[in-house]
């Protein structure tokens, strides 16, 4: 112990003793383990972290998919994720290895509330709910901070509607105020009772950037549901519960999974679905699986998962470019003390003990350098979480690093500390005893000039694969944001509300789209307005199986599956359709006329291509008794609506208030828009307040969830590229900074030792070309090497990034060029400051040095 | 008559360099008693150096038997002969090679704290000691190179003599200082071999060379003369 204490006391002089050598080293450190740390701070909290509940290992969700939100028909592929609530109780009941079984609603994304405190005068504003069963809160084991949970007593139907409100909206919004609890708000004009407070740092059942404001019991569904005025509570052909379940101990889950997935086909096998011919293997099929909830419902992790193991690689890859170059600084370091090294083991020091305190003197300077990384991952974690959730409202991760994180750091830095330090301790202490009987100008071999040379190759090998990969991330978000999704994206804005929330009956929703259309043009500068469902590139989808007039009835399996949504008149233009056959929808076409639908080129390719004309045909979308529902009149261009990786889907596009004469009450709920599309002559100063106000004055109740512009929005589907793509670039290039400093730091050190054979060579008529280019051919031949390693490391690792990207193939030659060139450009530039200090060598005083 | 600490007998060292020989040593004999004050001498590349680095245990022979307070260490491995060096051995250097950042103190005390299992208390004890011993205990807070080059000699005695070693090596011990100075050094040895320490010293100096009781000269790595100062002068 006590030789440690000296150890560190004489570290901590020596540090001192180089501020140029420590304040390097420690910002150098800084970077790479601040960078990690905050990649490591998003790792934790979406892939790490468990729910902040009561023994979360006990948890497991059955489905693991991240299916949403409401579904009709067998499961994808026959794995049941969604769930509907006659399902659920069904499982509940018949499963008595779960202690408690919960229901939760798979899309909370869109479940906004328009939401109101019943004695407060302020508008309504739109917050987010999701419907949960009576257990929900049993199973996570959890306590209120105030009032109470809910119960099943609460989730029947008939009881007095109540309703929990999170911590973080209670805070947020109403300032803690305790008179919250007990008191009336308006959910969607409903008044209900808010019961109780959740605990402060429980966020939900999942990691999302939006958790719920209100926790609403299923049996509310029919009042405030997303499928209000159609309930869906007890339709058992739609889908669109997840469930989490808190097993027994002892347990086993294949066995529990095999008996669930037997209970679950039973309760398939009394729907109609599965009763039509060929779908025997679909329900023989039908299958559930369990996978461990501790962490909850795990969809952001499997979205982001791959990016943030992708960008903590990069990061990790940084600080070995980072340690090599510290080494290479201790490495000098440590031959300029050599002297002193062999005095010591002259005075009987042994290897091992020589070896730990230099190792303690690497190890403090990569603690410094964790300390300082801190605070760089604080700020580093505050951009990246902006980045990554622009829409934030209350991200359940923290900026400031939480014990877990300092504990990663610690225990980064001790490794840092030991990578950067082992090789030069090892070299250091491997110096000769008998040199402290010889003068310091006795020639003696260095032996550090391999490993200096070795660690300079590995920088430029790793900088390499890093400038490739950040090449190709930039290419690649350069492909997804630079295609033709087909659209216009010039003077548009998008606004979401939602009439339903408003309570508005199907009957007064003409009049309603009516006034919304009339007033929002009124608006000075506003050119044409819609009313749609959704719009493109906002992350919803609608789709049905269509079957055709005049077809034969498709079979089970085959793809006839179409987006679709309805739309006003002016939605083609303001999107940018361009209407290529027959028309668009007019404002003829009323709730009264024909129903029409007009398909996109992608729907002609699907189901015409055998050539024959679109225009006039028929379909219908439930079953063969529907084929003469929607007659077609007209053909669009092409849109992304959806996954921008993918090709555009087949659409039908219908207008807003047609019902189809086949069960109408299945078109009822996609009557009511939730999008409005406004274009404008120019830029106008606060349209958004405009928009709202006008809302507003037609009902209180129509509250604006959400306003961006189309381009914004459409940007908005690349956040996650964006990150990985910046973070990359700014990976390789400080990789290449790093590797520039570490070439010029060796070649300088080379010169300095060569000085006197440089005099000697100049003394012998070299001229300052021959000097500066015998330098350079040294510095180029370690950055060539590096590049010979590189190149196919990189093309191996490039394999493994390959599904990340998007129009670029893994081994893009013009990036690996381009990649190879900057590298080479910088180690030029790297060796041609000691090379020209080499070749201005005077050779008298070089040789007075001798 | 003394017993012996250092028998050296048909000792050889061979540096090969590329594809040459350099036979650095060619078969010494030597023997130095306790209590002895032996000083080598011979002229530059004649291999006192490397004899001294040998009897040091800073280097291995590349044959012959050497026998440090009786025992054979010609072939120990790095560890144990670090572990003898540190007990058995004080070195005093031409360059003092006092360590800079170390205070005075701390440079004394240094081959104490690579001894297993010595209190810290013991340390500080034979440090204020040996830094007495050589009058240099008023500057123990001092930095090397706040110190003269007597004074840092100086420190560097009492540095090899804290750790109470059965014998002191001097390389040069005067090599780095003024006359004034080296004789000062010289009279410190004379007082510690007449206190009863084993001394052996490598010197080119035949004045300094006189300070000791017997004197070895070498030549192209053979012992070539010994014997007591009086009985070389009179071969002469």
């Amino acid at each position: 112990m006590n030789g440690l204490i000296q150890d560190v006391k004489f570290a901590l002089r020596q540090l001192r003793k180089a501020p140029g050598f420590t304040i390097t080293a420690i910002l150098t450190l800084a970077l790479g383990i601040g960078a990690n740390a905050a990649i490591f701070t998003l790792v934790h909290a979406v892939l790490l972290k468990n729910l902040p509940v009561v023994d979360p290992k006990m948890l497991v969700r059955v489905g693991d998919n991240d299916e949403c939100c409401i579904n009709g028909g067998a499961a994808y592929k026959n794995d049941y994720t969604l769930f509907s609530y006659d399902l659920y109780t069904h499982l509940r009941d018949q499963i008595p290895e779960f202690e408690q079984l919960a229901a939760m609603q798979a899309g909370i994304g869109y479940g906004s509330l328009t939401t109101r405190r019943s004695n407060d005068s302020s508008l309504p504003k739109s917050l987010r709910s999701e419907m949960v069963s009576g257990n929900y809160f049993q199973v996570f084991g959890l306590t209120p901070y105030a009032g109470r949970l809910l119960t099943p007593a609460d989730d029947v139907a008939g009881a007095p509607p109540g309703v929990v409100m999170s911590y973080q909206t209670w805070q947020r919004d109403y300032g803690l105020d305790p008179t919250v609890v007990g008191s009336t708000f308006l959910l969607n004009t409903n008044p209900v009772t808010v019961v109780g407070i959740t605990p402060p740092g429980f966020y939900g059942d999942r990691m999302t950037d939006t958790p719920p404001d209100f926790y609403i019991p299923m049996a509310m569904e029919p009042q405030l549901g997303p499928a209000h005025p159609t309930t869906i509570l007890h339709r058992s052909d739609r889908s669109w519960i997840y469930l989490i379940g808190r097993i027994k101990p002892g347990t086993e889950l294949p066995s529990l999974q095999a008996k669930m997935g037997g209970v679950l086909r039973g309760f398939l096998a009394q729907l109609p679905t599965f009763q039509r011919k060929g779908m025997e293997q679909n329900l023989a099929q039908s299958h559930v699986v369990l996978v461990p909830a501790g962490a909850g419902i795990e969809n952001m992790q499997q979205n982001t998962g791959k990016g943030l193991r992708l960008l903590f690689i990069v990061s990790a890859l940084v600080l070995l470019i980072a340690c090599a170059n510290i080494a290479n600084l201790v490495l000098v370091r440590g031959m300029a003390r050599r002297a002193e090294t062999s005095i010591r083991m002259a005075l009987g020091a042994q290897r091992r003990r020589l070896i730990r305190q230099m190792l303690t003197e690497s190890v403090l300077l990569s603690c410094l350098g964790g300390l300082a990384g801190l605070v760089v991952a604080y700020g580093g974690t505050r951009v990246l979480l902006n980045m990554a959730f622009p829409d934030a409202t209350d991200l359940p991760i923290q900026a400031t690093p939480s014990t877990v994180v300092l504990a990663f750091a610690f225990g980064l830095s001790l490794l840092t500390g030991l990578i950067f330090g082992i090789a030069p301790a090892w070299v250091t202490s491997h110096s000769e005893p008998a040199e402290a009987l010889r003068g310091s100008n006795r020639t003696t071999q260095d032996r550090s000039g391999w490993l200096q040379r070795s660690l300079v190759i590995l920088q430029a090998a790793l900088s390499l694969v890093l400038l490739v990969g950040a090449g190709l991330m930039a290419k690649s978000l350069s492909n997804l944001e630079g295609q033709n999704f087909g659209v216009k994206t010039e003077n548009r804005f998008v606004a979401h509300f939602s009439p339903e929330n408003a309570a508005y009956k199907q009957n007064q929703l003409q009049s309603l789209y009516d006034r919304i259309t009339q007033d929002l043009h009124a608006l000075p500068g506003v050119e044409r307005v819609s009313l749609s469902m959704y719009t493109p590139l906002e992350g919803n989808n609608w789709s049905e199986g269509v079957q055709f007039q005049g077809r034969a009835e498709p079979k089970v399996g085959d793809e006839m599956g179409a987006s679709w949504l309805r739309a006003s008149p002016e939605f083609f233009d303001i999107v940018g359709h361009h209407v290529l056959r027959g028309r668009g929808i007019t404002e003829q076409d009323t709730a009264t006329s024909t129903p029409i639908a007009v398909v996109n080129e992608a729907f002609v390719k699907k189901f015409f291509s055998n050539g024959k004309d679109p225009i006039g045909a028929h379909f219908g979308v439930s079953g063969m008794q529907s084929v003469g529902d929607f007659e077609i009149v007209g053909v669009v261009s092409d849109v992304k609506y959806n996954n921008v990786r993918e090709h555009t889907r087949a659409m039908y596009f219908r207008p807003l208030l047609q019902m189809a004469h086949t069960k109408p009450e299945d078109d009822t709920r996609s009557m009511y828009a939730s999008a409005i599309m406004l274009q404008t002559k120019g830029s106008i100063d606060d349209l958004e307040s405009q928009v709202r106000r006008t809302l507003a004055n037609i009902d209180p109740n129509l509250t604006v969830s959400r306003y961006d512009t189309f381009q914004g929005q459409i940007r908005g589907q690349f956040n996650q590229e964006r990150l990985i793509a910046r973070l990359t670039l700014m990976f390789g290039a400080l990789a290449l900074v790093l590797a520039s400093v570490g070439l010029y730091g060796v070649t300088a050190y080379s010169v300095a030792r060569r000085t006197p054979e440089i005099g000697v060579r100049m003394a012998l008529g070299a001229n300052r070309g021959s000097v500066i280019a015998m330098v350079l051919r040294e510095a180029l031949m370690q950055a060539g090497i590096g590049l010979a390693i590189g190149v196919p490391v990189t093309w191996i690792c490039t394999r493994f990034v390959q599904s990340q990207l998007y129009g670029v193939a893994g081994h893009d030659l013009v990036v690996l060029g381009g990649a190879v060139l900057i590298l080479a450009g910088a180690a030029f530039a790297a060796g041609l400051i000691p090379a020209q200090r080499a070749a201005s060598t005077d050779p008298v005083q070089a040789l007075r040095m001798e | 008559m003394a017993d012996s600490i250092i028998e050296i007998e048909q000792l050889t060292k061979v540096f090969y360099t590329d594809e040459i020989e350099t036979h650095a040593l060619s078969g010494v004999h030597m023997q130095i008693k306790r209590g002895e004050y032996v000083a080598m001498s011979g002229p530059s590349g004649c291999g006192k150096s490397t004899l001294l680095s040998i009897i040091g245990l800073l280097d291995t022979p590349t044959a012959g038997r050497y026998q440090l307070n009786g025992k054979e260490v010609a072939n120990l491995d790095f560890a144990d002969r670090s572990r003898i060096r540190n007990q058995e051995i004080g070195f005093i250097f031409q360059s003092f090679n006092l360590i800079g950042d170390l205070s005075v103190a701390e440079n004394v005390e240094l081959p104490l704290t690579y001894r297993a299992g010595m209190p810290a208390a013991e340390r500080k004890a034979r440090v204020q000691e040996s830094l007495e011993r050589v009058n240099m205990a008023h500057r123990m807070r001092h930095y090397p190179a706040q110190l003269s080059g007597g004074q840092q000699q100086r420190v560097a005695v009492a540095r090899a003599l804290a750790g109470s070693p059965s014998i002191l090596l001097a390389d040069e011990p005067t090599g780095n200082l003024d006359s004034k100075n080296g004789e000062a050094v010289m009279k410190l040895l004379k007082e510690l071999h007449d206190e009863g320490a084993t001394i052996c010293m490598v010197t080119h100096d035949p004045r300094f060379a006189a300070h000791a009781e017997r004197q070895i000269h070498l030549f192209d790595g053979k012992v070539v003369a010994e014997g007591e100062l009086s009985q070389l002068m009179a071969e002469a």
